[in-house]
């Protein structure tokens, strides 16, 4: 079924400049981005056109421990330094905040209907079959329109730029990591996922609930065995007054 | 072209002419990064000009210089801090040229803003603060900063912006981020130069041995914020991502420890890799709250029925209140995270209970119930009203009080032996305090006697945790605790093969009798591997920028022969990222430059060795009685043996033969302690050489 749906972003095989986009483009994103999807049309039959990624990047941020290993990880692999502004996970911590909300994690959600894939005017931004259906940018098509990136409808956007190559980039599972000795992508494993001690990234083969950030934010954690209290033993349990909500 | 792994450039502020400029970052390379390049660029910069005596912390020709080291930003587990150096306040009698180091993300932010350090000169005519976005610089205007506590005053630069960090990606020349600055900061504590003033970043991360915060306060500088979108360059980056491979197979992750209190959710450093919840992100009394010295502030006094294991509302605001006021909670608590029941020496004179740290409140109390301070004295309590002690509301004035100099606070706010001082009582030095020789508390110094030497060597507690000897098989030594049971040879052995010395004698803790001389405490051994330790903290540890709580790591139970990640792990995370070829004993002789370059510098401030004697409490029964690992290797001069050493305690004789061993290896006059040319001509530094003997200080 999958190859009746589209698995490029190359519209109509036209190939486009980034010339051709600028005059065009303006078009696409008002009555596609902005709206989530185009009118007259479901979500359903939206995302009957576009093939599932057949795997998805999860977090859990009530555990993550704000140490951006993930995102030295993810820019080490596909840049070859780190640099937390080419992450393609993008983690932020306001120390000051309460708990949990001291710590917002953002990842691609490789959206049922991708509206970067849809929007890209030279197919850059497209489903690789051959790579599990993941939403890919191919670099060497990639004008640097960034209508993939304003296309995203989160806030903050998840393609990010490159302000060397001047292209867009995204969340690509580490199948394309230039720097990275293993196999990544849907099969394999990646950079951020491996980097990360605090267990808050995972990922998954079903596709998480679209309805909110619920299905992608999730509880990843084993149970957990009470840490040795330093120096003096085992520590004591939570009091309630210490677990309270009201308290945090 | 910067060496990968460094951004290449160092930002030199000076406030009183409001000169900015930036400093290649390779002239200071052989110094390795960190606390080394702010040595260098104090000795270039306070000490070359000799236009002042290098006696006031205060003084506005001093520097406070914050460095990031190599592996800073890198991903490199447990690389996140960032070293801060200059003369330091807090220090007694003489105000030495110290050091200190915080964790966080401040490191990291500043070399993706391309800068590999900030160091500060001068004095700013009213406050400011400096503002760091990429290659632009800019001292802002700080008036109204000025009075806020350490977290307001990030929340407000914050708010100065009108970003909404996180949600919208803010765009620098071309370049983008989503990250908020990074700030670190003083509190009141700082702002009324306090000499137990912390620098903060952050919730709980900050830098409080040195009295830092105060020499911002002089400067009337009251924070620096940064944010940056480059990039760090790895050399090999294939190769940095397969040392994790490498790491895990050989030590897999362990348990770590815990910290005060219960479960939490940690939060940790850049990069950290490794937890040991040094942070937390839950706590219900602060964020990214510190779970270690902060929250002994006032909790852990067991005489006034305040559980030390808890996380009490007491314990939990004063974490806070610490952080906020910008104070350094080790130096101005009561009782610090241990005392310990004793009836050992009955001629001790803090019985029954011997707290760990005779810390600035605790002495405070002392000096109370003696009569020395209080009613009938000309020393008045107020704002403190003893009858409330052990209550929150007497932390909370106590805090106050210290950080702003009110009342008895502006006698406190000179640290514990200023104090003393004060009090005309330097010989509780001998007695009741213990405090290192430099003015500090001390801390886990004993028995592990080489702890304590390097305390005496430097200008500061070295706060090493790292080299905890203690037997493994039963207690917190070694990174330890339960699981095999090692004997006490096989363990020496697999600790001094990991040095890359193999000199088991290294670690013998021998102490009484002729052996102690022979290969116990006072034998060239222990000074050979005092050495070696103050090499290796200066470079890996300070320079660098590894964590202590990581860093080094001679024996590991999670390795089969138990070996630590030390020699090994070092000079591979570092060759990865700059793409050098150097083996472990080479950063060992890179540390050795910078630690001789300090010497240099305490030399010049008045550093002898007749000033080098521990304080009183060392040489007499109890000097041991606090050390948490006192389980130790014993060679008999037959056979190792684990030998319980809380007894231990030291002799002048013995420490005067230490010495003599000591300054020979280092290659410093065993009369006065003063380096050799030949010492600092072999290390490169003939113009530091040249400069000591224009000074009548050379050796």
């Amino acid at each position: 079924m999958a190859k009746d749906k589209k698995s490029v972003g190359d519209k109509d095989g036209k190939k486009f400049s980034r010339r051709d986009f600028l005059v065009v483009g303006g078009t696409a994103l008002a009555g596609g981005a902005l709206a989530g999807y185009p009118a007259k049309t479901t979500a359903t039959e939206k995302e009957n056109e576009y093939a599932p990624s057949t795997a998805y990047l999860v977090y859990d941020s009530k555990h993550c421990a704000g140490c951006y290993s993930c995102m030295l990880a993810c820019s080490l692999v596909h840049e070859g330094e780190t640099n937390l502004s080419l992450s393609r996970i993008q983690v932020h911590r306001a120390v000051l905040k309460k708990y949990p909300f001291d710590i917002e994690i953002n990842v691609c959600r490789q959206c049922p209907v991708p509206l970067c894939v849809e929007n890209c005017p030279t197919g850059a931004c497209h489903i690789s079959v051959e790579n599990g259906n993941i939403r890919m940018i191919d670099s060497e098509k990639c004008i640097g329109c960034r209508t993939c990136i304003e296309s995203c409808p989160y806030i903050p956007h998840r393609p990010i730029w490159n302000p060397v190559t001047e292209k867009a980039m995204k969340c690509d599972l580490c199948t394309d990591a230039p720097y990275y000795n293993k196999q990544g992508g849907v099969n394999g494993t990646q950079a951020c996922v491996e980097a990360c001690v605090a267990n808050a990234l995972k990922v998954v083969r079903e596709l998480p609930d679209q309805t909110d950030i619920s299905g992608y934010d999730r509880d990843l954690q084993p149970p957990r065995k009470a840490m040795p209290g330093f120096p003096f033993g085992p520590p004591k349990a939570k009091s309630k007054s210490e677990t309270s909500p009201d308290t945090l | 072209m910067a060496t990968p792994g460094f951004a290449g450039k160092i930002l030199l502020v000076n406030l009183t002419n409001k000169e900015i400029r930036a400093l290649d970052t390779e002239k200071y390379e052989q110094y390795g990064g960190g606390q080394g390049t702010g040595t260098a660029l104090f000795w270039e910069y306070c000490v070359v000009p000799g236009d002042w005596d290098l006696q006031d912390a205060f003084h506005p020709k001093n520097m406070v210089a914050l460095m990031t080291g190599a592996v800073s930003g890198t991903g490199v587990p447990r690389g996140a801090r960032t070293s801060v150096s200059g003369l330091s306040p807090q220090c007694y009698p003489i105000q030495w040229f110290g050091h200190s180091n915080f964790g966080g993300m401040f490191s990291t932010f500043l070399k993706m803003a391309g800068w590999d350090g900030v160091a500060v000169i001068g004095r700013a005519e009213s406050p400011v603060y400096i503002n760091i976005v990429d290659d632009k610089v800019t001292l802002e205007d700080a008036k109204a900063l000025w009075g806020l506590n350490s977290w307001e005053c990030q929340e407000e630069i914050w708010k100065r912006s009108g970003i909404r960090y996180g949600q919208e990606w803010q765009e620098i020349d071309g370049r983008y981020t989503l990250q908020r600055p990074a700030i670190v900061t003083i509190g009141p504590a700082g702002e009324n130069m306090t000499r137990v003033a912390s620098l903060i970043h952050g919730g709980g991360s900050g830098a409080g041995q040195g009295g830092f915060g105060g020499v911002f306060g002089s400067k009337n500088l009251k924070a620096i914020a940064v944010v940056g979108t480059k990039g760090i360059k790895i050399a090999d980056p294939k190769g940095l991502k397969d040392i994790e491979v490498w790491y895990e197979k050989n030590w897999p992750s362990g348990p770590g420890f815990g910290g005060f209190g219960p479960p939490s959710v940690q939060s940790a450093c850049i990069g950290c890799g490794q937890f040991r919840k040094c942070h937390n992100r839950d706590r219900a009394h602060s964020q990214d709250s510190d779970d270690c010295a902060e929250s002994t502030f006032f909790s852990l006094m067991p005489e006034y029925g305040i559980d030390r294991e808890a996380i009490t509302p007491i314990n939990q605001k004063g974490t806070d209140i610490v952080q906020q006021l910008g104070i350094n909670a080790m130096e101005t608590c009561f009782m610090g995270p241990m005392s310990f029941d004793t009836d050992h020496n009955p001629d001790f004179p803090i019985q029954p209970k011997v707290p760990a740290y005779t810390a600035l409140g605790w002495y405070m109390k002392k000096m109370y119930d003696m009569g020395v301070i209080g009613p009938g004295t000309k020393y008045d309590m107020a704002p403190l009203n003893m009858k409330d002690f052990a209550t929150q509301e007497f932390m909370e004035i106590y805090g106050l009080a210290l950080a702003k100099r009110y009342g008895i606070g502006d006698l406190l706010a000179e640290g514990t032996a200023r104090f003393a001082e004060k009090l005309g009582r330097t010989d509780d030095f001998n007695t009741l305090c213990r405090l290192t020789m430099w003015g500090y508390q001390d801390h886990w110094s004993m028995p592990g006697v080489d702890w304590a030497y390097g305390n005496l060597m430097d200008s500061r507690d070295i706060n090493s945790h790292d080299m905890s000897f203690g037997n493994p098989s039963g207690g917190f030594g070694g990174f330890g605790g339960g699981g095999k049971e090692w004997t006490c040879e096989d363990f020496v052995k697999v600790q001094a093969e990991r040095t890359t010395y193999n000199d088991p004698f290294w670690f013998d803790f021998s102490w009484e009798g002729k052996q102690a001389y022979k290969t116990g405490v006072f034998s060239k051994h222990k000074a050979e591997f005092v050495a070696w330790r103050m090499h290796y903290w200066t470079y890996y540890k300070e320079s660098v920028g590894f964590c202590d709580w990581g860093y080094a790591q001679l024996f590991s139970r999670s390795h089969p022969k138990g070996y630590g990640h030390t020699p090994e792990a070092e000079p591979r995370y570092l060759n990865a990222v700059t793409g050098r070829n150097h083996t472990f004993e080479d950063g060992l002789e890179i540390g050795r430059r910078a630690w001789n370059l300090k010497r240099a510098i305490f030399t010049l401030q008045g550093r002898h060795k007749q000033m080098e004697n521990f304080a009183g409490y060392m040489y007499r029964p109890g000097a041991s009685y606090c050390g948490f690992s006192p389980e130790l290797p014993i060679y008999d001069g037959k056979k190792w043996e684990w030998q319980n050493c809380r007894e231990l305690f030291l002799t002048r004789e013995g420490v005067d033969q230490w010495k003599t061993h000591f300054y020979d290896i280092e290659g410093w006059d065993k009369d006065t302690g003063y380096p050799k040319r030949r010492t600092l001509e072999k290390l490169g530094m003939k113009h530091v050489a040249d400069f000591l003997k224009s000074k009548n200080k050379l050796g």
